[in-house]
């Protein structure tokens, strides 16, 4: 049970208890017409004759008419206070049922849209991404081809400058033992020949 | 240098180097003190006889000399210390020793073509290859087999581009 069924509650007792003073009040105001309007002379034996029809017992009639009237009429503001309640109730989680529909469909939208949004900017961030790897891709694959022609040019021109004493040390390696000193005494005389005019004029005129 | 004086001396091919000439004039300086001690030896004083080594018989019958006559002996010390000093030097460098034969026949040429008492010095280089490497006073000359490949270099290339294009 919850506060508004308290206070529902408490309403309809309030209610019944309002009803029930009205109805003691009209009564009340009967009996004290009554006694206005006759004489002084039938006061003494109106008081009797209503000491005797209100006696005890028709009192107690009365009081059980009352109490019975009253609960009628708590059963039924009890019944109508139900089937409001009842009523309210349902209008109530109705209500809170569509407004939390509501709610949520929009909280759906605006999150589904979130989404969509946050899926369209990583989308966006991804292509942007890509296409920034794909032209690094591309420059660092002209840079490496560059670097590697480079490398490939530096190495064949080294190459190329060192190509006598590679091939020279691979001579030696291959067929150094089998070169025989006396063997290139021709072709050294024919060097020294051919250089014999510049060894003369360096032996004369040297210090 | 004083060729006109020494015309008549001939070095042998088998007198190379300066080390060769140095040892000469020791020799000739040892017969030459032999000879004065036994001079003024006393009678009966033992000596000893210094031996000539094949290089000095060679140079003395080379030269038709005769060491034990005084003369002789001063214009060979004479001859060999003009030598020591002023003989020009040519420095060769092989990838080997060469062999004595190979060195006569060095000698030979170079007495014949370049200088009739040039003397050598020979020195091992074994990363020339082949050939030899020739050093003067002022010049230094490359016969050797790199430095024939680096002449040849371009072709080398040339070749080697075409066989692998």
């Amino acid at each position: 049970m919850n506060i508004l069924d308290l206070v529902l509650i408490i309403c309809s007792i309030l209610t019944a208890t309002v009803a029930f003073i009205w109805v003691a009040v009209k009564l009340t105001d009967k009996s004290g017409g009554k006694n206005k309007s006759v004489t002084d002379t039938y006061t003494e034996l109106a008081e009797h004759d209503v000491e005797h029809v209100f006696n005890d017992e028709f009192r107690e009639e009365l009081r059980n008419r009352g109490r019975l009237h009253f609960e009628k009429i708590i059963g039924e503001n009890a019944m109508f206070l139900q089937q409001d309640l009842q009523l309210t109730t349902s209008q109530l989680n109705e209500y809170m049922k569509d407004e939390i529909t509501r709610k949520l469909q929009e909280e759906f939208a605006k999150y589904e849209e979130s989404i969509t949004d946050a899926k369209q900017l990583a989308i966006e961030s991804i292509n942007k991404t890509q296409e920034a790897i794909e032209q690094q891709r591309v420059i660092m694959g002209q840079q490496l081809q560059q670097e590697l022609g480079n490398e490939k040019a530096r190495l064949v021109k080294r190459f190329e400058e060192n190509l006598a004493d590679i091939v020279n040390h691979y001579v030696l390696i291959a067929i150094g033992d089998q070169i025989d000193l006396n063997n290139q005494l021709e072709y050294i005389l024919a060097d020294l020949e051919a250089n014999k005019k510049a060894i003369i004029e360096d032996i004369t005129n040297g210090s | 240098m004083d060729h006109e004086s020494n015309a008549i001396l001939q070095l042998p091919v088998s007198i190379v180097s300066p080390v060769d000439i140095g040892r000469l004039v020791r020799e000739i300086d040892a017969v030459d003190n032999f000879l004065r001690e036994a001079a003024i030896r006393q009678p009966g004083t033992k000596i000893k006889m210094p031996r000539t080594s094949r290089l000095m018989d060679e140079l003395v019958l080379v030269n038709k000399l005769n060491i034990l006559m005084e003369p002789d002996r001063v214009r060979l010390a004479e001859f060999l210390r003009s030598i020591k000093t002023e003989a020009p030097i040519m420095h060769f460098s092989f990838s080997a020793d060469p062999s004595p034969i190979f060195t006569q026949k060095l000698m030979t040429w170079l007495r014949r073509e370049i200088h009739p008492l040039v003397l050598i010095r020979v020195g091992l280089q074994p990363n020339i290859g082949a050939g030899c490497t020739l050093r003067t006073n002022n010049k230094y000359f490359d016969f050797s087999l790199r430095q024939h490949f680096k002449q040849s270099r371009e072709i080398l290339a040339q070749r080697l581009r075409g066989s692998i294009s």
